[in-house]
């Protein structure tokens, strides 16, 4: 596929390392060290993703996104050492599709990588999948991934899972489930909601005797956690 | 009376009242019997004058020899205000008015004196008579002078302490975080140089605080970088390098990474932090999610709502379920329970119990536990669970719980 990169980061030994690794990863990876360098490489080459760092020595790397996206929607990454929630809610304001805290698993940089870049691809901005650590629940394409890769559940299971995710952080009973499940579905009931949620827990739970993503309440419920990884 | 314009006001009255017994007592002792004097004055006016039933021609007589010299208008009037007798201008007959004990009037440019014979007669003159005002004049023009100094001193002891209030909101608004809080300075006085000395203070914590924060941010982007290069090249090793060997430097760098954290984090909750997160947080929905990623940890407990930062409250969670995963010995057990306006939640394990004399040392930063058998310090994890609780404005502490269990246990109010 060969997509063009543009990786703006300051620390020259990391960046060589970075284009290194994504250029073997199938990324044609232009550097820049600064933000006066990268706003200019942005302006003359085409590129089809950007990966920031916030920390630049000349500028704030928020205001070389702001000024990018003065002219284009370019998909952009964003890599920050700061670590501050406020940091992270400025950035995706000012429109980094996407977030990651150095120092990173270069494997998660990839898949989300691919991701923002699939999802430009696709067209369908506005439906962005929902995204619970490794987790990527398609809404638009009612596929499931698991670092990247896609999980094969039932379309009914797909629906349930929805809407365990659109409720992430709350109890759900097992009557409420049903009532939010009839609104989107008009299935037959033939088996148990328990029976589903385990088969979606074999999908996507790393051990699913002890369930990490969609647990159970004694005698409350179930729970999507809103936090996982 | 803990407001101090109070204080000041009613200080300001005792002295008033103390003022005005000293003078009632001095006037007593030096001044005399006023009222008796002018009793006495009335008897000797009667004494030296026919009797009230004599005739008038005999009573004006008796008046023009007694104010021989004066010059005067005197007119004598008998109780029933009829006048009997007169000496000089006709002066106006006294009416009620003056019977009701007032012992002079006004009268055109002039001023009418009285004074009351014992038998019910009035004599009244265009010159001072009598000895001297009544007793009640007095306390009448201390009254006078309690109230002017009442209230004259009012608005300037508020104006004083409104000063002093406006002060004190400045103070507590750069306690409560505004860092920009300043005062106005008015005025040249020991409150105007205590509001300079407000501002000035005020300006260099901003001043720190700012410095903190920058090197906080800075400290945080150059000890990763180095991280993330470290974890690039163990992926750019590959096959080259043991996997056993790859996969304990990224527990490593896990490790670093979480330390870095963990002082930044508690630095930041040291500072005054602007930006403070305040939302409604079910600790129970938070403590499953946590719990979760253990495998012998069991929880009891049902929904509470809080306020506070669902970051904090989850890495508060998180450090104390992993402060009894490495400390301790399973199972676990999570407690969260409601008392009152209060949330206890309590995690203990079926570790030996923790000696009473290390339980408050447990929560300093890095403190080695003696005779632990796991060799690592505690880093910074419960040093932090104590600073999330007191900043929701709770407390952690360790306790001993029955059956040779201990455990940590955090209280934290509902709303705070």
């Amino acid at each position: 596929m060969a997509e063009r990169l543009l990786l703006v980061e300051d620390d020259a030994r990391l960046a060589e390392m970075l284009a290194e690794y994504l250029g073997e990863a199938g990324f044609r990876v232009t550097a820049a060290g600064s933000g006066a360098a990268a706003l200019e490489r942005l302006a003359a080459g085409e590129f089809d993703a950007l990966v920031l760092d916030l920390m630049l020595p000349d500028m704030d790397g928020l205001d070389v996104c702001r000024q990018l996206r003065a002219h284009s929607d370019l998909p952009v990454l964003m890599l920050t050492a700061r670590g501050d929630a406020t940091d992270r809610i400025v950035g995706l304001e000012l429109g980094a599709d996407d977030y990651l805290p150095k120092p990173f698993q270069p494997r998660e940089l990839l898949a989300r990588l691919r991701a923002i870049l699939r999802r430009r691809g696709s067209g369908s901005v506005s439906d962005a999948p929902l995204r619970f650590g490794r987790l990527e629940i398609d809404r638009a394409a009612r596929a499931l991934r698991l670092d990247g890769r896609v999980c094969t559940i039932t379309s009914y299971q797909f629906s349930l899972l929805l809407v365990l995710a659109d409720n992430a952080g709350r109890v759900l009973t097992r009557d409420g489930l049903m009532d939010l499940l009839k609104g989107e579905q008009l299935e037959s009931f033939d088996r148990s909601i328990d029976v589903h949620i385990s088969r979606i827990r074999a999908a996507i739970e790393d051990d699913p005797k002890h369930p990490r993503r969609i647990i159970t309440l004694r005698g409350a419920g179930y729970l999507f956690a809103r936090s996982q990884d | 009376m803990s407001r101090l314009y109070l204080r000041f006001y009613f200080a300001l009255l005792g002295s008033l009242v103390l003022f005005a017994l000293i003078t009632a007592v001095i006037s007593h002792h030096f001044v005399g019997p006023v009222d008796r004097a002018s009793r006495t004055l009335g008897k000797l006016i009667q004494n030296a004058l026919p009797p009230a039933d004599a005739p008038a021609a005999e009573q004006h007589e008796a008046l023009l020899r007694l104010t021989h010299g004066l010059h005067a208008n005197v007119v004598l009037v008998a109780a029933h205000h009829a006048p009997i007798a007169m000496v000089g201008d006709p002066l106006p007959i006294p009416d009620d008015a003056w019977q009701r004990g007032e012992w002079r009037q006004p009268w055109k440019d002039d001023t009418i004196w009285m004074t009351h014979l014992p038998d019910g007669r009035w004599l009244a003159a265009s010159a001072p008579i009598g000895l001297a005002r009544p007793a009640h004049a007095l306390m009448v023009t201390l009254l006078a002078l309690a109230l002017a100094v009442a209230v004259g001193a009012y608005p300037i002891v508020r104006r004083l302490t409104k000063r002093l209030e406006r002060l004190q909101r400045g103070v507590e608004s750069l306690g409560a975080g505004d860092l920009s809080a300043r005062v106005a300075v008015e005025g040249g006085d020991e409150v105007a140089r205590l509001a300079e000395s407000f501002n000035r203070a005020a300006a260099r914590i901003e001043s720190v605080v700012g410095a903190h924060k920058a090197l906080l941010a800075n400290a945080s982007h150059e000890l990763r970088t180095p991280l993330a290069r470290i974890r690039m090249a163990i992926e750019l090793m590959k096959e080259t390098a043991d996997a056993r060997r790859k996969a304990g430097l990224d527990q490593d760098i896990a490790e670093l990474d979480r330390l870095i954290d963990e002082i930044l984090l508690s630095s930041r909750l040291d500072a005054v932090v602007d930006h403070e997160v305040d939302e409604d947080v079910d600790l129970y929905v938070l403590a499953a999610e946590e719990c979760a990623r253990y495998a012998d940890v069991q929880l009891d407990g049902r929904s509470v709502q809080l306020r506070g930062d669902p970051r904090l409250l989850r890495r508060m969670l998180r450090n104390l379920l992993e402060n009894a995963q490495r400390h301790g010995r399973p199972p676990i057990q999570v407690d969260i329970t409601q008392r009152d306006a209060s949330i206890a939640l309590c995690v203990s394990d079926a570790g030996a119990p923790i000696p009473a004399e290390q339980r408050e040392r447990l929560f300093e930063p890095f403190y080695r536990r003696q005779g632990g058998n796991d060799g690592g310090g505690a880093g910074l994890g419960l040093a932090l669970v104590r600073q999330i609780a007191r900043r929701h404005g709770g407390d952690a502490q360790c306790v001993a719980l029955g059956d040779d269990r201990s455990g940590f246990v955090v209280e934290l109010p509902m709303r705070h």
